[in-house]
């Protein structure tokens, strides 16, 4: 099964997003004390991620999962703190956003690797339709969902 | 602005700081009509597109507004959008008066953007942690660290020469890559790629994808097409700019491996 260092390469890297993640909510101007909610859903995104790639899943199913679980986690903090999803949601994206597969593309394609070039474009554009996927599904579900307490705070339509 | 007391023109001036600062469609919809139904308006109808709203409305029974506006470009910040939110609700629970609410949309409008050396420190920060969590080693990250510092400078002052989308991302994607391929052969850092996928990270168009899916599932399907193609649009960008200097970096150097 999973070793010990294998977990604590992940609580590692998870730590990591949890910065990355905030470094972007500063560059979006997020209110100061959503910094560490938004932090937390960019770090559970990208140990989702990690997790599945560990569990054999391949990048796009593993983004598919990340961006659900940081979706979810997204509602949550958003009726806890009476914010827009679109905070914590945004924030927390950039970890699985295809950068790399954008990157990859761009190289073979000027590189005239004709076959690879292809196959990472296909590959960037199936992580970000899982993505979509992922984040449209979690964020169509209904609100009970996500309600952790009081049942009175969303009546007011605290942001959906 | 004031003494202003039209129900109309706050809830369109609400709509339109939401839409400015990056809010996605239904969002800027349901606030507008919820601050034109809290205050009473007779009637109320408004369309949002990405770049647009269209409202009009009935006041004290006879007058009657339309308006239209466009705008241009779109900045995103968060820390408006989240008060315009809060205020929406206090609207809603009756707690303001229409004067009282233009005062604090005027305050909300307001609101600083993060400070420059802050601002660049993040996203040094930023492309340095995506260096290292894509694959990179520390000292990958730390030039990725570097390049970040360097590109959110880069943007800051193409934002104020107000240069064109296009070529922002085309011309900071192609700089960073050009100073990453730079540092690597200067002996900072030991993987270009890891090092250019961590600095060009800022770039990447996660708000567009992000905003575009929301939209989609909203049914807004027009606006999630128009920041759909945005996505693309920057991506493709971005993915040219890199590969230019690439390709040049390599036949300058020879045919080096990058």
């Amino acid at each position: 099964m999973i070793s010990w260092s294998v977990l604590l390469n992940w609580l590692f890297q998870t730590g990591v997003a949890f910065i990355a993640t905030i470094a972007f909510a500063i560059i979006f101007h997020t209110p100061r004390k959503e910094y560490v909610f938004a932090g937390i859903t960019g770090g559970a995104g990208w140990l989702v991620y990690l997790a599945s790639m560990g569990f054999g899943a391949d990048t796009v199913i593993a983004s598919f999962f990340a961006s659900v679980a940081l979706a979810w986690l997204s509602r949550i903090f958003s009726f806890a703190r009476r914010e827009p999803v679109t905070i914590f949601l945004i924030c927390g994206i950039f970890p699985i956003v295809p950068g790399a597969g954008i990157y990859y593309t761009g190289y073979h394609f000027f590189m005239s690797d004709n076959s690879l070039a292809l196959s990472k474009g296909l590959e960037t554009i199936k992580i970000a339709i899982a993505i979509a996927l992922g984040i449209g599904i979690v964020l169509s579900l209904p609100r009970f969902f996500f309600t952790l307490r009081r049942t009175t705070a969303c009546k007011k339509g605290a942001s959906s | 602005m004031s003494d202003n007391n039209s129900i109309l023109e706050l809830s369109f001036a609400m709509g339109e700081t939401l839409l400015v600062n990056g809010a996605e469609i239904s969002r800027v919809q349901e606030t507008m009509e919820r601050v034109a139904k809290s205050f009473h308006a007779d009637a109320f109808n408004v369309y949002v597109i990405s770049n647009a709203i269209f409202a009009n409305g009935v006041e004290n029974g006879v007058k009657h507004t339309t308006q239209l506006k466009h705008f241009p470009n779109t900045a995103i910040h968060f820390g408006r959008i989240s008060a315009v939110n809060q205020l929406s609700r206090e609207i809603a629970a009756g707690k303001h008066s229409v004067k009282e609410s233009f005062r604090i949309l005027e305050n909300i409008k307001g609101l600083p953007y993060s400070p420059l050396p802050l601002a660049v420190l993040a996203c040094g920060v930023g492309s340095a942690a995506f260096s290292y969590l894509f694959g990179g080693s520390p000292f990958d990250a730390l030039t990725a660290f570097l390049c970040g510092l360097v590109l959110e400078l880069y943007l800051h002052f193409t934002s104020t020469h107000s240069l064109s989308k296009f070529l922002t991302n085309l011309s900071a994607s192609a700089f960073v890559t050009l100073c990453s391929v730079l540092l690597v052969l200067c002996g900072l850092g030991n993987n270009i790629d890891k090092v250019i996928i961590g600095s060009i990270i800022r770039l990447v168009p996660g708000v567009a994808l992000t905003t575009s899916i929301r939209d989609f599932f909203n049914g807004d399907y027009l606006s999630g097409t128009i920041r759909m193609i945005d996505a693309v649009l920057v991506g493709g960008c971005i993915a040219v700019g890199v590969g230019v200097v690439i390709r040049l970096m390599s036949i300058i150097t020879g045919g080096m491996p990058l």
